[in-house]
């Protein structure tokens, strides 16, 4: 199982809303096109619940660049476009206290056919971390041991 | 959560699609290594019947209680698979699925060890999240088979009926004492050419006489409260000032006049009054608005009426607003309206000739007219920086959609009753849009109307001639038509084309909680998705309250609107998806935050509970009002809440199976 | 023979007749939807973005069309055809024809193996021709069911896709075979089809190769479009100035369609919008004779594509020609000037009118003067046809955009219901209304 030990250098989680960013991803899996696969996608229903904690946390893990792509103003939820866009700036404000770069956090407005908008995104932050490397270079990952030996 | 996970982990290989790309047998080994994986499979194709019973199987045999799906995009099968585990007896929540075919082997098609690594990530993600999953039940709320239906024009009408139809119960509210609403005021109607009150008085029968359908007429909805299912209406009814026995000889003895707004204030009605002949109901009612107080002779006694209004109280499962529009009344001197008295609405034109169905040539103010302007759009497709502002300070930008065809249908009507009239119409574009109303232009041209197509930057002017002309007033308009050449049209009847606005109804919408569109009129939630439904959930829109319609387009819009009524309360319960925020009591201190950052009326608030005889203040859900955006997740300091099935808890599992190295992952044996 | 007892036939699968399965379904009815295509969805899933809201056209029509497959009240036959409806008043019989996909339905699972084996292409009807697809093949990416379709007029049976087949679906013996559906109502939602670009012998009969039909400009906006951008389809150019002409085949004596097709309008209008983004340089003019943007913020969304600098001219265009490197020539009145001029153009989009997809006879009814069905009481019940029990929903009843379609879905919905209630014995609960 070697292969499988090979670690990738970085990695991208992408939370995509339902409405937006993870119809997005599958459009452009319909059309078989491809781009870096350190990217983990993982479906939210309104990125509002998201405590800018969550982030750093994320960060802290060993998570290199987080995507957030949402469906902005067009989304079925009142509050996703201005909520959302409030806990980014606050998640800015901890990351820079803790000198994370903040562009490895991004919000993107993605809707269910934006094929070409989804690779621009994914693209620009694979090459941003490989511009400025693993997380791990800015903050001591905290493995997180609870996780090692898990419930 | 009760029982221990013992979770079922399937990877497919989507007959290739996915395997081609991404080692799963790998990923199957690998996962079946997990804590509390009891068994993992690799499948050519699991959404096949046979992959199905296979997981049925594993339900049944091995007590598998989690089931974490690797396959194409949830988008597709998340349906299916939630059928296969409730078949197999699990709740259909205890189920997680990861797209590993659009999201992974489709678009890494050249790097096969990535994918790979990418895929047990990705399932191990889901397996971290399917520990953490709760068994959801829908959020069903008991729902009052009976609806409100706000006016009784045309489109409250149609509803009423359409629901009753159906099965429901329905209470209709008419806030003037007749049915009808502006359909009773039009005398023959586009495209057809019925008479529009035999139309309405059918639609009237049917509704009276449905034992389903109760109607009040008279009434206001003065409180709205509750939610979907389950609405609390107040109403008032007012008295209608005369009984069956009395009601005509009170109108006949009464002498007090008023302006009658059936007719457009062109004539005078008494202030105890019927609108016109075949009204429903056909007993004469009080204008309270405008009754002097004065006492009313009968029967050689004195009689002074009162207003005995009486409230009523009912329950409600969904609420129609039908409270329709009305014409735009032009600015004092707009085209010269109300400064001279040649120039008149369209709406006014129709009750005019209504009122004198016998006359042998057209009159206005006792004139008689030769030579008629039409002019469109008055109201209606203003410019902002060109036109006047409308009192709220907004223009009106929208085409108000029936004036072009009702107005060319005018011409028709004006053309067959008085021939040898000269008509011309001023238009900017001509909307004869729908069945049946492209012929009213074609009569019209053939009728020898001069159109004449002015710039909505350069509107007509009307002017009133000099005293001793041939004509009253004079129009000037620059006509598109002929290189923009400048006319001057003498005439003795300018007829202003007038718009729709919504009704004055700030109350209900406050009562309400809906929304209005920068047209005032109210706001779908999306014109495509859910064109008559209201953001606020069981409040339904029908007719012209929503935007211009004909009675065509508002009938339909009616009968749409009670589709949704009978979808919505036909079984008696609503039922919503469980994806709502849930309070973890014992970790709520009552701090309010989630309270403040909620968006959605009544979905969160703090009550007051007792706890170990100590009174504390807890944040309580109402499951029916929330959207389940979890805008109040990222702001509790405690972690006391969260959205049912997407917790936060379960997104922290998921980053770190993520998160951490494969050599972890395949050694967390 | 098979055959199925529902409360009510939807016939066609485009918005209109999903939105009526699905009201229908909703409140308990069985429906069969029969669609004659192999994908439910219509012209609807064939466009870019939709006035007036310009969202974008699969995010509104895949999760209707996913809904209707999944609906456990509704059945879905494709690729199935009306062959005729006989009994009346809540009794009818229909007989439909499955038509063979050659491919066994029940155990194909769409992984389109066989279609990336197929040697064969042919033009995409999906694409108006403008792109390509495999003799069998899922019929599109968002195709609902997603069940392969077998194109035997120009299948060579190599017999490579029965062998790449995992499950072994391909079948080459499938015949036609005729079903019948017992059904107390039908809700008729054949839809339209765009009125013939050949027809108007003025505007190049359809021969000019950079004269297009504007389903094929949609093609050309969509994200899953063939080409992905807009280009003229005679050399691939990208085009800079780009011409619609209104009412071309409606409102227009000499066709025998006089009738206004009342989305034209607005569909030259957002697609002109679409253009000036997809292509920042380009000019878009559009000759017309009345802009009728009547809905609801369409006059709005109307300012605003002249605001955004698209370019409308009050003028009949007399004739379109092309000149030696198949540039159109555009001859037009100008009304507002009184001159006629000649313009050239890159690419010239006719604004096609809208006629009857599918004809009524075999339904038993009777079209109207216009063509589409006959409605006898528009002011009272829109979406009674001449058959009682028998309803019209969508661009069956005329033309109307998508908006349109979807109420008069939900209101023939409606009409279906209550019709099929006062059929049968359905144990209405005769409660007086209750007020305290
Ligand atoms: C000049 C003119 C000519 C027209 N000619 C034609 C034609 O020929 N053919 C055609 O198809 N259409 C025509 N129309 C359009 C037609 O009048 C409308 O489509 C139709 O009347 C709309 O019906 P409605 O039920 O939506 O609204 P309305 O008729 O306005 O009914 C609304 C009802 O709600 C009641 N109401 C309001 N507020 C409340 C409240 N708070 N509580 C309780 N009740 C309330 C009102 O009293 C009224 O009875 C014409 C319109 C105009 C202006
Ligand atoms: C170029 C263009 C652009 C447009 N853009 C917009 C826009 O942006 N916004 C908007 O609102 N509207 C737009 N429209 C209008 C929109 O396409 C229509 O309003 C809508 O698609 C009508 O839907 P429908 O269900 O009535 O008909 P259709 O989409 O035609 O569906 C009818 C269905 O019935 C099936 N069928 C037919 N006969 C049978 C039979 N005998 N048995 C079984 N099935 C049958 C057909 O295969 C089809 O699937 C546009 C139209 C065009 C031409
Ligand atoms: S329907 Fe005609 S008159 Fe009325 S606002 Fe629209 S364009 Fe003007
Ligand atoms: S909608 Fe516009 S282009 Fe279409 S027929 Fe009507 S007026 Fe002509």
């Amino acid at each position: 199982m070697t292969d499988l030990m090979q670690k990738p250098e970085t990695k991208i989680l992408i939370l995509a809303t339902l409405a937006g960013g993870y119809a997005g991803a599958d459009a452009t899996g319909q059309s078989h096109l491809d781009y870096p696969s350190n990217t983990y996608i993982l479906p939210v229903m309104c990125p509002v619940m998201f405590p800018p904690e969550f982030f750093i946390r994320s960060f802290e893990r060993g998570i290199d660049g987080i995507l957030l792509m949402y469906s902005g103003t067009d989304s079925p939820y009142k509050v996703e476009a201005a909520g959302t866009a409030k806990l980014i700036n606050q998640s800015y404000e901890l990351m820079k206290e803790r000198g994370i770069d903040i562009r490895r956090l991004r919000l993107a407005a993605i809707c269910t056919v934006c094929v070409k908008p989804f690779l621009k995104e994914v693209n620009n932050m694979h090459t941003l971390l490989k511009g400025i490397g693993p997380v791990s270079a800015e903050i001591k990952p905290q493995q997180a041991e609870a996780q090692r030996t898990l419930p | 959560m009760s029982e221990k996970p013992k979770i079922g982990v399937y990877t497919c290989y989507c007959g290739g699609n996915i395997s081609h790309t991404v080692k799963c047998e790998q990923v199957a080994k690998v996962m079946a290594d997990q804590p509390d994986v009891v068994i993992s499979r690799t499948n050519m194709s699991l959404c096949s019947d046979a992959g199905q019973s296979q997981i049925e199987e594993d339900i049944r045999e091995l007590g598998v209680n989690r089931v974490v799906i690797g396959a194409c995009a949830p988008s597709l099968h998340e349906p299916t698979f939630r059928n296969t585990v409730v078949r197999a007896g699990l709740n259909p929540y205890l189920y997680h699925h990861v797209g590993l075919r659009e999201q992974d082997s489709w678009v890494h098609s050249c790097d096969c060890d990535g994918a790979t690594c990418k895929a047990v990530r990705l399932m191990s993600a889901g397996v971290a999240k399917a520990r953490f999953l709760d068994p959801l039940e829908p959020i069903r709320l008991e729902a009052e088979k009976q609806a409100l239906v706000i006016g009784g024009g045309v489109a409250g009408l149609r509803s009423a009926l359409d629901i009753a139809n159906q099965g429901l119960r329905v209470v209709l509210v008419e806030k003037s004492p007749f049915l009808g609403g502006r359909m009773a005021q039009l005398a023959k109607v586009f495209p057809t050419g019925e008479e529009a009150q035999r139309l309405l008085s059918e639609l009237i029968d049917e509704v009276v006489q449905h034992p389903r359908i109760g109607v009040f007429i008279q009434t206001e909805v003065v409180g709205v409260s509750g939610y979907v299912g389950k609405y609390g209406i107040d109403l008032l009814q007012h008295g209608r000032g005369v009984t069956a026995e009395n009601g005509e000889a009170l109108a006949a003895g009464c002498t007090q006049f008023v302006p009658d707004e059936f007719n457009y204030n062109l004539t005078e009605r008494k202030v105890i009054y019927k609108p016109y002949q075949g009204c429903y109901p056909a007993l004469p009612a009080v204008d309270w608005d405008h009754y002097d107080g004065e006492s009313i002779l009968l029967n050689g006694k004195k009689e002074v009426l009162q207003d005995q209004a009486q409230p009523y109280q009912l329950t409600v499962g969904a609420i129609v607003v039908a409270t329709g529009f009305d014409p735009y009344t032009p600015h004092t001197g707009e085209y010269g309206y109300g400064e001279l008295p040649q120039v008149a609405t369209l709406a006014e034109l129709i009750r005019h000739l209504a009122v004198h169905p016998e006359a042998k040539s057209l009159r206005w103010n006792g004139r008689i007219v030769r030579d008629v302007v039409m002019v469109h759009c008055v109201g209606s497709r203003e410019i902002e920086g060109v036109d006047a502002l409308q009192e709220d300070g907004l223009v009106n930008n929208y085409c108000s959609r029936v004036c072009c065809t009702a107005t060319l249908h005018m011409i028709e009507e004006l053309h067959t009753h008085f021939p040898g009239l000269n008509i011309f119409d001023l238009y900017q574009d001509i909307r004869t849009y729908g069945r049946g109303h492209e012929e009213y232009y074609r009569s019209a041209l053939s009728s020898g109307t001069r159109f004449v197509r002015y710039n909505g930057e350069d509107r007509p002017e009307v002017i009133a001639a000099l005293e001793g002309d041939t004509h009253p007033v004079l129009v000037h308009v620059k006509d598109a038509l002929t290189y923009n050449q400048e006319l001057e049209i003498p005439a003795d009847l300018v007829v202003l084309a007038t718009g729709m606005q919504p009704r004055q109804i700030d109350d209900l919408v406050r009562m309400l909680k809906v929304s209005r569109g920068n047209d005032r009129f109210l706001l779908e939630v999306h014109p495509k998705l859910r064109p008559v439904e209201t953001a606020v959930n069981g409040v339904i829109l029908a007719g012209t309250a929503q935007g211009p319609m004909n009675i065509q387009e508002s009938i339909l819009a009616a009968s749409a609107a009670a589709a949704k009524v009978v979808s919505l309360l036909g079984s008696g319960q609503v039922e919503l998806q469980p994806f709502v925020a849930a309070v973890n009591a014992a970790k709520c201190d009552g701090t309010g935050a989630c309270v403040e950052a909620c968006e959605y009326e009544g979905a969160i608030a703090l009550e007051t509970l007792v706890e170990n005889g100590k009174e504390v203040k807890r944040a309580v859900v109402t499951a029916a009002n929330c959207s389940g955006c979890g805008a109040c997740v990222s702001v509790c300091p405690n972690r006391a809440i969260d959205v049912q099935g997407w917790t936060l808890a379960q997104y922290e599992a998921m980053v770190d199976a993520i998160a951490m190295d494969i050599v972890d992952l395949v050694e967390a044996e | 023979m098979t055959k199925i007892h529902v409360d009510a036939l939807v016939v066609g699968g485009g918005i209109a007749g999903m939105q009526t399965a699905l009201d229908l379904g909703d409140q308990g009815y069985q429906v069969a939807l029969v669609e004659k295509e192999p994908s439910v969805g219509g012209k609807m899933i064939t466009l870019s973005k939709v006035f007036p809201t310009l969202d974008c056209c699969s995010c509104i029509t895949t999760p209707k069309m996913s809904a209707v497959a999944h609906h456990p009240k509704i059945q879905l036959f494709t690729y199935c055809e009306v062959d005729r409806v006989d009994g009346q008043d809540g009794e009818f019989t229909v007989s439909v024809v499955q038509k063979p996909r050659y491919v066994n339905a029940d155990i194909c699972t769409g992984c389109r193996l066989c279609e990336y084996e197929c040697p064969i292409t042919v033009p995409s009807m999906f694409d108006r021709g403008l792109g390509s697809y495999h003799a069998v093949r899922v019929p599109f990416s968002t195709a609902v069911p997603q069940i392969a379709v077998l194109d035997i007029e120009y299948c060579l049976l190599c017999g490579k896709c029965e062998k790449v087949c995992p499950v072994g679906a391909v079948d080459f013996t499938q015949t036609p075979e005729t079903f019948e559906i017992d059904t107390t109502s039908i809700v008729l939602a054949t839809g339209f089809e765009m009125t013939d670009v050949s027809a108007k012998k003025e505007y190049g009969a359809g021969r000019l190769s950079n004269v297009i039909d504007p389903l094929m400009m949609e093609r050309f906006l969509a994200p899953t479009g063939p080409y992905g951008r807009v280009l003229r389809p005679g050399d691939g150019m990208e085009p800079t100035t780009i011409a619609y002409v209104q009412c071309a085949g409606s409102r227009d004596e000499t066709l025998g369609i006089e009738y206004c097709s009342r989305t034209c309008c607005m569909y030259a209008i957002k697609q002109s919008m679409l253009i000036s983004g997809a292509l920042p340089l380009a000019e878009v003019t559009i000759f017309y004779m009345d802009i009728r943007t009547f809905g609801k913020g369409y006059e709005q969304f109307y300012q605003n594509a002249k605001a955004m600098g698209v370019e409308f001219v009050r003028g009949k265009v007399a004739s379109i020609q092309e000149d030696e490197n198949h540039y159109p020539i555009v001859r037009v009145e100008l009304t507002e000037e009184g001159r006629v001029v000649e313009r050239t153009f890159d690419l010239v989009v006719l604004s096609l009118g809208m006629v009857l997809g599918d004809p009524l006879a075999r339904f038993g009814l009777q079209p109207a003067e216009d063509g589409f069905a006959s409605l006898p009481s528009v002011n009272a019940s829109p979406w009674a046809t001449t058959r009682p029990g028998v309803f019209v929903a969508g661009t069956a009843g005329g033309p109307m955009d998508i908006v349109d379609s979807i109420v008069t879905a939900s209101a023939a919905a409606s009409a279906a219901s209550a019709y099929i209630r006062s059929k049968t014995q359905v144990s209405i609960e005769e409660g007086e209304v209750a007020y305290v």
